[in-house]
């Protein structure tokens, strides 16, 4: 069984976050399965929707790393086992789910050397788990620059506006050379009129991989501050449920 | 005289007195069995037990000699074994002394390390900070509940160093029994860093101007530094 690496894309504020967390407390049912959760955005939303506080981010890693070569530490070999216990330590663990942040970008300096190698070592340790969900920023590049150089698919996801399935059209237009293989997906988010997904269908390129109905107790748990991982089996959740089964994400498989 | 001869000397010093005091055991790698090797991620719900975590004593150090007294495939493990206590988390620290004939440092160094790191066991994590020379394990549930033990670990410490490089001879000290014993090793452990990090700086940079290295200090003391010094001096003149 080959890991699974799953992008979570699209516009800002259609739900992305809703997705990924909900991806998370699927995943953490599946005890036989070992995930990596890594939160690419900023913002740390996805730490919020799940009550995670991460014990370091990757930006603290990062710095860290520099340090050893600001002292001289220039050895390729040490800096990359280095970065291994430094990303182990980074892990903030929930049963069988590896948490994993970005954090607030601070000074970006000039290191190529330790960005190159601090993306490797995240390809390296998300080759350890059974599958990888990247909550991403928007779209891929981020990803692809500061997390991992590709993905299997790219779950995009879009509430029915036409802006949000346009900016879903153009992440996938842009992901095609991140992505191994064909994978991606349009996941329509806080569908209120099933008519509404039919004429979606109708106007994108995209692939329509479901959608999830407008949910209370979704924004319940969001306005309450409610970890996802004790959303119940509510409507939205059931959804995203279905669709991550039929990209492959909960067995792991593409 | 070799580069490690006091830091040797300080191990060796530590094992006696241990040794006194009724601590040590003492195992045969060419007794135990090979452990599976692989790559292994434990999570810490399948951790049975944490050796050298970040919040508490950890040390790796990796000593070589050409004379110093080595003895060829001996682990000796002061405190408890992972599989002999309740606490799930101990102190640690790793001493790998390697015997042979070193002739290039630099290359025999980068042998040694890159055996060191390649050195992996089923059911066992671990996760290495040359710069802080700490070391971190997990052993995995599993792999207690299958017999693992450290024995495995120096057995395949003492296989593995001895196949990739040209060491002839390599000795295995654990010391688990608490933060303080680790840390009556860390003197050895920083200054053996230290020289490493001259020679290596020396060797890479080729700079032998004492006035400006941070290094200086380390050259003074240690004889054979020196004479790598004029060595590659020597060379870089022709």
């Amino acid at each position: 069984m080959r890991n699974m690496i799953m992008a979570v894309c699209g516009k800002g504020g259609v739900g992305k976050t809703t997705v990924a967390a909900v991806a998370a407390r699927e995943l953490s049912r599946l005890n036989d399965m070992k995930a990596l959760v890594v939160d690419a955005d900023p913002g740390g939303g996805l730490e919020m929707a799940l009550s995670i506080r991460p014990k370091k981010t990757l930006n603290e890693v990062r710095k860290e790393l520099i340090e050893e070569v600001k002292e001289g530490k220039r050895d390729e070999r040490d800096l990359t086992v280095s970065l291994d216990y430094l990303l182990t330590e980074a892990l903030t663990e929930v049963g069988n789910l590896a948490f994993l942040s970005i954090g607030r970008p601070e000074d970006e300096g000039c290191y190529c050397k330790v960005n190159v190698l601090l993306k490797s070592a995240i390809e390296g340790l998300a080759g350890g788990f059974d599958v990888t969900v990247i909550d991403a920023e928007a779209g891929i590049e981020q990803v692809n620059r500061k997390v991992m150089g590709q993905v299997d698919y790219v779950l995009l996801v879009s509430d029915t506006s036409t802006k949000g399935i346009r900016v879903g059209e153009t992440i996938q237009q842009v992901a095609h050379r991140m992505v191994r293989g064909e994978g991606a997906g349009l996941l329509i988010n806080r569908v209120r009129d099933e008519g509404a997904v039919d004429s979606i269908k109708a106007s994108t390129f995209l692939e329509v991989i479901g959608w999830i109905p407008e949910d209370d107790t979704v924004r319940s748990f969001d306005e309450k501050d409610i970890s996802f991982f004790d959303l119940p089996d509510c409507p939205a959740a059931l959804a995203i449920r279905k669709a991550l089964v039929k990209v492959g994400l909960l067995t792991g498989k593409k | 005289m070799g580069l490690f001869d006091e830091q040797l000397t300080e191990v060796k010093r530590f094992l006696s007195e241990a040794r006194r005091e009724g601590k040590v055991r003492e195992f045969r790698a060419f007794s135990a069995p090979p452990w599976p090797a692989g790559s292994s991620l434990v999570l810490e719900e399948d951790t049975a037990i944490e050796l050298g975590n970040p919040k508490t004593a950890s040390l790796s150090i990796l000593l070589w000699t050409e004379a110093h007294a080595i003895e060829d495939g001996l682990i000796s493990l002061v405190g408890p074994d992972v599989g002999e206590v309740q606490d799930p988390s101990l102190p640690f620290a790793q001493v790998l002394m390697a015997r042979g004939s070193f002739e290039d440092e630099y290359e025999s160094y980068q042998e040694l390390r890159d055996a060191v790191y390649d050195t992996r066991l089923s059911g066992l994590m671990v996760r290495t900070r040359p710069s802080r020379h700490s070391m971190w394990c997990r052993v995995a549930r599993e792999a207690l509940e299958q017999g693992f033990s450290l024995r495995y670990l120096g057995a395949a410490f003492v296989k593995r160093l001895k196949e990739a490089t040209s060491a002839s001879g390599v000795e295995v000290l654990f010391v688990t029994s608490s933060p303080g014993d680790v840390e009556r090793l860390s003197g050895a452990a920083a200054d053996a860093r230290r020289i490493i990090e001259a020679m290596m700086k020396m060797y890479e940079e080729k700079n032998f101007d004492c006035e400006t290295c941070e290094y200086s200090d380390v050259c003074d003391e240690v004889m054979e530094l020196k004479k790598i010094r004029e060595k590659l001096a020597d060379e870089k003149a022709v």
